[in-house]
């Protein structure tokens, strides 16, 4: 696989993933932009176990898995059933929080970042497919499970605690466990994101984990909606390949470009370009013509 | 004891910019019904024009100012539709996605900025601008005119946002929206229009405090909206969202707590420090020490 399309197609997995792990806490109304920091303590504290304890990479990707689970699931006892800005400033604060500690420590490359985290195959081009098989595979897993959560009777008290946290209350629906359940796992995704990143880009810079990445996942989810999980499969490849497509000197425009599309979207079609309507139709449709035939 | 003095006179000129910040932010938010996220950016983004202002006119202090304060207000204006639009989609007050909108015109702000001005570069006043022109000194306690500036310019214009809030029209109708904006508008109170007073106040709220960043700190760059949007949405939530008083308060403890932190603790280490401290306040109390006002 060329060198270039490996990149965009994993990076694209990836960046699917961490819109997926912007979608399951936006399920109940909280933007937990804390994934971003879970990411930078997976992929480096992965990266150094690789490194210098030579641990395995399937061993790393459990590590990192649980790593972000852990630090979802400790910080959700204070904000599983915070008000939306809370978990917004929270995630902030942890992001640069570990990017302070990982610029300031030398284990981890400090600001110049940590290179030469090792291949899993012997070759670089085997490296390259198992990566890319991991990533999907991780893509196709992460996806149906969250597939079952929304179609199951937990996925229908987020989407009634989403309309109404009270409302849900009264019937009860335990917000609290319900936030700390979804941030868990968002977190335990944003972990598993930071491990396929450092193995896929065999180093990490802490100058990636900012402000600039939540950006672009959280444009990709609600450009491609954030009421189902489905959107972000079509936005992503777009938007993540639309800049390659456009002329060199627009390339470096791309943060605007997103920046635009996501204020035109939130005007236009506030729940962006997949709606749940959109997927019913779709399934009617398709439905009606597997009866034709 | 002089480390700490001079520690907290920084602290309070640099917690005067966060009071007015977080003023600006909080008026919105009860007004407006907005999280202006970008709100620090919009500061920046003056400063910056504030900067081509000065350049293009031999270095004049008046016309650097008046950019600056003209540039925020009319920017903040320009926004509105775009928030008031998005309320208008969703049929209902959406805090969620004022905040939404308002991060991604943080993004095109500060990559605009990082593209479009001095090549990406951080910007440095000049020296007639610039506020580290010592006043006082003794010992370790140095006071500079941007210090002194920064902290008289906050009293005086906190003060004044204050006076105008409760004790003129105005400053009725904001708080009866802020209170209750369907009873507001049944008693007659032009819900758009102080809407959009709101915009233009804090507007030049941010215009001033562009202008005090520029004297006291000497120099942006494009990501100083983030850091600083960062801190006023911390301060904000600390306080208790729109809460007028509890801002003032935590605005001041948290410049104050920055510059003791710088003072006592050398390294990039001193940032991380008070993050912390933030991040240990909003977990106990992700409701506000002084209680949310929405």
């Amino acid at each position: 696989m060329p060198l270039s399309i490996f990149y965009f197609l994993a990076v694209a997995g990836i960046n699917i993933l961490m819109s997926w792990s912007l979608y399951l806490p936006y399920r109940v109304q909280q933007l937990h932009f804390m994934t971003v920091a879970n990411m930078t303590i997976s992929g480096y504290i992965g990266a150094y176990a690789a490194l210098n304890w030579g641990w395995p990479f399937a061993a790393v990707l459990l590590l990192g898995v649980l790593l972000g689970a852990l630090v979802g699931f400790v910080t959700s006892f204070a904000i599983g059933d915070a008000p939306a800005f809370a978990v917004v400033i929270v995630g902030f604060t942890f992001i640069y929080i570990t990017k302070t500690i990982v610029e300031n420590m030398d284990a981890f490359g400090g600001t110049m970042g940590l290179f030469g985290i090792p291949k899993i195959a012997a070759t670089p081009g085997g490296h390259r497919w198992i990566m890319f098989a991991v990533i999907y595979a991780s893509v196709i897993v992460v996806g149906a499970l969250i597939h079952r959560f929304d179609t199951s009777r937990l996925g229908r008290a987020t989407s009634a605690i989403f309309v109404d946290k009270n409302l849900a209350a009264t019937f009860g629906v335990d917000v609290k466990k319900m936030g700390m359940g979804l941030q868990t796992a968002a977190s335990a995704i944003g972990g598993l994101c930071g491990v396929l990143y450092a193995f896929t880009m065999r180093s990490l810079f802490p100058e990636f984990f900012t402000f600039h990445y939540i950006g672009i996942a959280m444009t990709m989810l609600f450009i491609g909606g954030y009421t189902t999980q489905w959107g972000v499969l079509l936005s992503v490849p777009i938007l993540w390949g639309l800049p390659f497509l456009l002329p060199e000197s627009v390339q470096s425009w791309r943060i605007v470009i997103y920046g635009v599309l996501l204020v035109v979207i939130l005007l236009i079609k506030p729940e962006g370009i997949v709606t749940r309507p959109l997927i019913r139709r779709v399934g009617t449709l398709l439905g009606a013509r597997k009866r034709a035939s | 004891m002089e480390v700490f003095i001079a520690q907290f006179m920084n602290g309070l000129s640099l917690g005067s910019i966060y009071v007015l910040l977080v003023t600006g932010f909080n008026l919105l938010l009860l007004v407006a019904m907005i999280i202006h996220f970008s709100y620090p950016q919009v500061v920046v983004f003056s400063m910056y024009i504030s900067w081509v202002a000065l350049r293009f006119t031999n270095n004049s202090i008046v016309v650097g100012v008046v950019a600056g304060i003209v540039s925020a207000i009319a920017l903040n204006v320009v926004l509105a539709p775009l928030f008031q639009q998005v309320m208008r989609k969703r049929g209902h007050v959406d805090i969620n996605a004022t905040m939404v909108i308002s991060l991604a015109i943080g993004m095109i702000i500060t990559d605009i900025l990082s593209h479009e001005f001095n090549s990406g570069f951080p910007i440095a006043f000049p020296e007639n601008v610039r506020g580290d022109e010592e006043l006082f000194g003794f010992g370790l306690i140095h006071i500079s005119r941007g210090q002194v500036l920064s902290l008289l310019v906050g009293v005086v214009v906190v003060s004044a946002f204050f006076w105008l809030l409760y004790r003129t029209k105005y400053g009725r109708a904001f708080r009866a929206i802020a209170e209750d904006p369907d009873n507001a508008r049944l008693v007659g109170i032009p819900i758009f229009q102080t809407g959009l007073l709101s915009y233009a106040l804090t507007g030049l709220l941010g215009g001033l405090t562009a202008v005090l960043l520029s004297v006291l700190l000497g120099s942006a760059s494009p990501g100083l909206g983030e850091a600083v949007a960062h801190k006023v949405l911390a301060v904000s939530i600390i306080a208790g969202l729109g809460n007028l008083v509890g801002g003032l308060v935590i605005g001041l403890a948290l410049g104050i707590l920055e510059a003791m932190v710088q003072g006592f603790i050398t390294g990039t280490w001193s940032n991380a420090i008070a993050f912390v401290v933030l991040l240990v306040v909003i977990l106990a109390r992700p409701r506000g020490v002084f209680g949310m006002k929405l």
